[in-house]
């Protein structure tokens, strides 16, 4: 069958075989993004919204920063908290290679675009929101949230546009997670290390399923920004 | 009778061009008030200078037997429904339970206002139309609705009539002018004199920002007058 027709065979037997290693890397991968994006929605809404909102000298520059670091290249993000969460570090005693400061990192990776849709979509809604619900009693915090109602739809292609980057993400996984076998071995950074052994098959059935969220995820988001 | 709103020595300045000026305008009970006055005039801006969404640089707002210097409260007494009005995403009575809900009305009394008010805007049985299906006479009705429904003391209309067909506005026009027997004060703005005549219980004149004083028949007079300067007579 050839190199590729052999490796693909193998790959879908370790998928539909459940493989203990394949499993655990999709694990990881799903637990730690889940994780980081609820976080990063925590943060990430409210100061879209807000940034949406308000007009205040130096807005166009936090706008400028928060574009810059929403194409941050990921290595650079896993390279700063590195720095930070290292023995020497100031946030040392969290330590590195864990689960948690892989969620760190992706939660910083993620807050940004996040933030970044949501204040987009605050900018393209209608204007009449926040005044129609004020006129009819709202606080300006309720008359906030009555507009987040309105755009829901922008927020959740927000939240699950983060999601889709922050589990196709390597440069973070592996500087703060170390790759360690059934603990910080993502669907990624296991397909990187795979893939160097010459385990091509066990790579493959990693991108087979990574692809398979990007497209679930890119799926989601065509349908909600139709609405 | 004391006035439902009182505004004194009001001075709102929008950029470089544009203020109001106002020196002193006291709305009584159960009137229905015609504000009329050419396109830029500041209808809009005195509008919303009465439902508290802009704050004069100048000037006090005061509500009858006001107590409460707190800006939502103060609000909830006042509804304005714009010319374009936003209904939100949903049904209807998705839209008229929004203010009831943060008035803290629970949902018995909620439905029973919600039916009534849909009855006196002839609406029976929109409660489950989705907002995004009707017509934009019936936009109208359901954001007139909407904020009768909250039994406001002030009802603030900025040209209601203006986005709808002629059928519409003789409904509306039929509807608006028996709204004081709910007991709420009511200001439409409108272009047309002969509407302001019809409707207007009172009338009131603005022309580049300031509020004028005169009589009804000058201030009708002054409408007219406009309208032929626009038109041709």
């Amino acid at each position: 069958m050839g190199y590729w027709g052999d490796s693909l065979l193998t790959a879908f037997e370790l998928i539909l075989g459940f493989d203990r290693e394949v499993r655990m890397a999709v694990w990881t991968s799903v637990y730690t993004s889940s994780c980081s994006i609820v976080i990063a929605a925590l943060f990430g809404v409210p100061f879209g919204l807000w940034l949406g909102l308000k007009r205040f000298r130096g807005r166009q520059l936090l706008i400028a920063l928060l574009n810059t670091l929403m194409a941050m290249p990921t290595v650079v993000v896993g390279l700063l908290l590195f720095g930070l969460l290292s023995r020497q570090g100031p946030l040392g005693p969290l330590g590195l290679f864990t689960p948690l400061a892989m969620i760190a990192g992706q939660t910083v990776l993620a807050t940004p675009i996040v933030a970044n849709l949501v204040l987009a979509a605050v900018t393209g809604a209608d204007r009449r929101i926040i005044n129609t619900a004020l006129t009819l009693g709202a606080s300006r915090l309720q008359a906030a949230i009555q507009l987040l109602r309105e755009i829901r739809f922008g927020v959740m292609a927000a939240v699950i546009a983060g999601f889709g980057r922050v589990i196709a993400e390597v440069g973070v996984a592996m500087m703060l997670g170390g790759n360690i076998r059934n603990s910080t071995r993502t669907m990624t950074t296991a397909i990187a290390l795979e893939t160097s052994k010459g385990e091509f098959a066990f790579g493959l059935a990693l991108g087979i399923i990574l692809l398979s969220v990007a497209l679930i995820v890119n799926l989601f988001l065509n349908v909600l920004q139709q609405r | 009778m004391q006035p439902v709103i009182s505004l004194k020595n009001i001075r709102v300045a929008q950029g470089e061009n544009f203020s109001l000026s106002v020196d002193s305008l006291a709305l009584q009970p159960q009137r229905i008030y015609a504000l009329t006055g050419p396109n830029g005039s500041g209808k809009s801006t005195l509008l919303r200078v009465m439902a508290l969404l802009i704050s004069p640089q100048e000037g006090s707002i005061e509500f009858a037997g006001s107590d409460s210097n707190h800006l939502a409260r103060q609000r909830q007494r006042v509804t304005l429904v714009e010319q374009s009005p936003y209904l939100f995403k949903g049904s209807v009575a998705d839209n008229l339970n929004y203010g009831l809900k943060l008035r803290g009305i629970d949902s018995k009394e909620r439905n029973s206002r919600i039916q009534s008010t849909l009855t006196i805007v002839g609406l029976e049985r929109f409660e489950q139309r989705q907002a995004k299906e009707l017509s934009s006479g019936e936009v109208q009705r359901v954001a007139l609705a909407r904020a009768l429904v909250l039994k406001p003391e002030l009802l603030l209309l900025d040209e209601p009539t203006a986005n709808i067909d002629s059928n519409s506005m003789q409904a509306y026009e039929a509807l608006l002018s028996g709204l004081s027997e709910y007991g709420v004060t009511v200001v439409f703005s409108t272009h047309d004199p002969s509407q302001s005549r019809r409707l207007g219980e009172e009338v009131l004149r603005i022309e580049n920002g300031h509020l004028i004083n005169g009589s009804r028949r000058e201030l009708e007079e002054s409408a007219l007058n406009e309208r032929n300067r626009v038109y041709g007579a």
